[in-house]
């Protein structure tokens, strides 16, 4: 029982000014912040910004994803919050990511915002294994990149 | 000045006794034998008016009377009969009497010490919270705005509470008071009433902005999800805010802030209302309401008309509709609209419902042939659990053949509590009762429903038999369509012309009920009304 690692994937409405500088501030504040609880936790994923929207893969131990998807909710830099997925999953699918953020290196971020542009991307048209998967994909590309 | 006052002792005396009144603390003197014989302004305010002739345990129950009074001032707390702690100083005066001041105990103990705090939410007590209520009124800052009150109640919480159980409900609230802790300032005090109700005292704001924004934050935040051991939980949260004004005691703003939360739940909860001024009109008159409703049933104010229904296929009666009418002495009739919700909040919809069953069913008894009475039933008949045997007994003690009965329930029954509301409505089937959907297309008009439950009848509501635009005539055509289909009777609610009666033909609904067809009428009309009518009887 102690073992059994969950998902948690939910997008959200960013309510974080849309001024380049001060949004990039804000999400370097995030993951800092999220790498260093979630290492603490045990927790890991990615995070994905797009439209105005945050989604995000939460995986590890379920107290500790509650906890933290409580203190995410409580956050007043989004808003809308919609749950799409809570499950115990066989394994973790971002093993090495305390949160990863994807979509940003360059390769990625034009990928992106092709998909952006061509099927007007909007994480409320996606249920949670959608975007689970289209994380997954984004989050794979980056480590290739990496390597 | 001061000279005038040594040399005047007459002015000496009237200037000290305006002091004391002007204090905005409570003053009181007792004579030697412990009675009150003077009050101040602020003490017969804070304890209940005419105080003077009372004795110092009267007020405070908890005070015992020290065997020698000494000639030593004493501080002690006491607390009154409604649990508000003060702290009180007792200076000897000469010749037996004695000077109380008081001084509400928040001002002098920290609020969120732990004996005075919420075991489960950390959060402050009731007694506690009024106290520095009363102690925030009393302050300096009396600007007109400068606090406000905010009430509130989560919506759903019961039925989490019923369905989840009490640990997941209790874990729920530590997260609702967690998150009311987020979006309140340190000078805010937080308290938990009892059960899912919260209160908020927002200090040193400068008006209703600031309110305003705490209220719309409460119920974005409290209104999130939440994850509680793996169960994803979703309330609502309803709050009332009422300002400081001029005036105002401490109940007067807890009692508004409660009139514009009952407001904001009747105006569909999840959201903020302000008090204004009318709320409490307005609720004076429903209580009123209410208190009639309760003796309506005793009073036998009630009445049932009944309304006839066609069968298009031979267009004659094959039955009615009982149609509940309240006769009140000095009201008149009460339209239905505008008691069923009030019945329907304070339960008694169940005791009214059982008493139009029955009601019904002995009417239809009397009725020649197998003619039907149609009966409504509101889904608090549902939740009540007592619908089965209700209907049982009425047609048990009126000896109507249970196919005579058919109820008539609305979408709203099969909302909440699905599997049971259908185990019952399969239990009434069982005894040969009729089950029809009622109003059709106004509600969610989910089809879902109609593939819950084989329903007997849908009728559809008269939005779309008067509508006539091309709009409602489509959906009247698909729901009957459908209904057919499914092996379901249509009947077409609000027929009332001979024009809608013909386009009610030709798109397969089976049955009408309309003022065209027949008006309700007083049960003693009833068979006036068949004898002119061409009655379809079944031939064996
Ligand atoms: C879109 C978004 C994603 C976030 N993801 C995480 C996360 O994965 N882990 C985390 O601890 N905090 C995350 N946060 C931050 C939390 O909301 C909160 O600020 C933080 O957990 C507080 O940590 P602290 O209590 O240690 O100060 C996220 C915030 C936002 C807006």
């Amino acid at each position: 029982m102690s073992a059994s690692i969950y998902r948690l994937v939910y997008y959200s409405r960013n309510h974080v000014a849309l001024d380049e500088v001060a949004f990039a501030a804000e999400v370097d504040d995030i993951l800092a912040k999220s790498r260093a609880n979630n290492v603490r936790d045990g927790i890991t994923g990615a995070l994905m910004f797009n439209a105005g929207c945050f989604a995000q893969v939460l995986e590890g131990p379920l107290d500790v994803v509650e906890a933290a998807f409580e203190r995410i909710q409580q956050d007043e830099r989004h808003g809308e919050v919609s749950l799409l997925t809570l499950e115990p999953i066989e394994r973790r699918s971002f093993p090495n990511w305390a949160m990863g953020f994807v979509g940003m290196s360059d390769e990625t971020a034009s990928r992106f915002a092709g998909v952006a542009a061509a099927s007007g991307f909007d994480p409320a048209h996606f249920d949670g294994n959608d975007l689970h998967t289209i994380l997954r994909n984004l989050a794979l590309e980056e480590e290739r990149q990496a390597a | 000045m001061k000279q005038d006052v040594r040399h005047n002792p007459e002015q000496a005396v009237t200037s000290s006794a305006r002091i004391l009144e002007s204090l905005q603390h409570p003053v009181l003197v007792l004579d030697a034998a412990g009675e009150l014989i003077y009050a101040n302004a602020t003490a017969a305010g804070s304890f209940g008016g005419w105080i003077v002739g009372l004795s110092l345990t009267d007020i405070f129950p908890d005070y015992l009377r020290s065997p020698a009074a000494g000639d030593h001032p004493t501080s002690l707390r006491l607390t009154t009969q409604k649990g508000e702690a003060f702290e009180a100083l007792l200076s000897p005066l000469g010749e037996g009497e004695t000077c109380v001041s008081l001084w509400p105990a928040a001002a002098v103990l920290d609020e969120r010490t732990p004996e005075r705090a919420d075991d489960l939410t950390g959060l402050a007590l009731r007694n506690p919270f009024m106290a520095a209520l009363d102690h925030a009124l009393a302050g300096a800052d009396n600007r007109a705005g400068s606090l406000a009150v905010l009430c509130l109640d989560l919506d759903r919480f019961k039925v989490i509470n019923d369905t989840l159980g009490h640990g997941i409900g209790d874990q729920l609230l530590k997260k609702v008071a967690d998150r009311l802790r987020t979006a309140c300032r340190r000078e805010d005090l937080i308290a938990r009433f009892g059960g899912d109700e919260f209160v908020i005292l927002q200090r040193g704001i400068t008006g209703v902005a600031d309110a305003e924004r705490l209220a719309a934050r409460l119920v974005d935040l409290i209104g999130r999800t939440y994850v509680l051991n793996g169960h994803t939980v979703n309330v609502g949260v309803s709050v009332g805010v009422a300002l400081r004004d001029a005036g105002l005691q401490s109940r007067d703003l807890l009692r508004n802030a409660d009139l514009a939360l009952y407001e904001a739940k009747r105006a569909g909860r999840g959201r903020y209302r302000f008090f204004e001024q009318g709320m409490d009109l307005q609720l004076h008159e429903r209580r009123e309401l209410e208190i009639d409703l309760r003796r309506a049933l005793a009073l036998k104010q009630f009445e049932l008309a009944y309304q006839p229904f066609l069968d298009l296929s031979t267009d004659a009666v094959i039955g009615f509709e009982a149609l509940l009418r309240w006769n009140h002495p000095v009201r008149g009739k009460v339209p239905p609209l505008s008691f069923i919700s009030v019945a329907e909040e304070n339960g008694l919809i169940v005791k009214i419902g059982e008493w139009v069953l029955m009601t019904a069913c002995m009417a239809a008894a009397s009725w020649p042939g197998d003619l039907i009475v149609a009966v409504n039933v509101s889904p608090l008949q549902f939740k009540a659990d007592t619908l089965l045997t209700t209907v049982s007994t009425a047609l048990e003690r009126s000896g109507l053949a249970p196919e005579r009965l058919e109820l008539e329930i609305t979408e709203g029954a099969l909302l909440a509590d699905t599997d049971n509301v259908l185990a019952t409505l399969h239990s009434l089937r069982a005894l040969g009762v009729k089950i029809s959907m009622d109003d059709f297309g106004t509600g969610y008009s989910s089809l879902s429903y109609l593939q819950k439950f084989p329903f007997n009848k849908i009728k559809i509501d008269r939005s779309f038999v008067s509508g006539g635009g091309a709009d409602s005539e489509a959906i009247l055509r698909a729901v009957s369509g459908l209904g057919s289909n499914l092996g379901m009777a249509i009947t077409a609610e609000g027929v009332e012309t001979a024009e809608q009666l013909g386009r009610i033909r030709e798109q397969s609904c089976t049955h009408v009920q309309g003022y065209l067809t027949g008006r309700p009428m007083a049960p003693d009309q009833v068979e006036l009304f068949l004898q002119e009518q061409p009655i379809a009887q079944v031939t064996n």
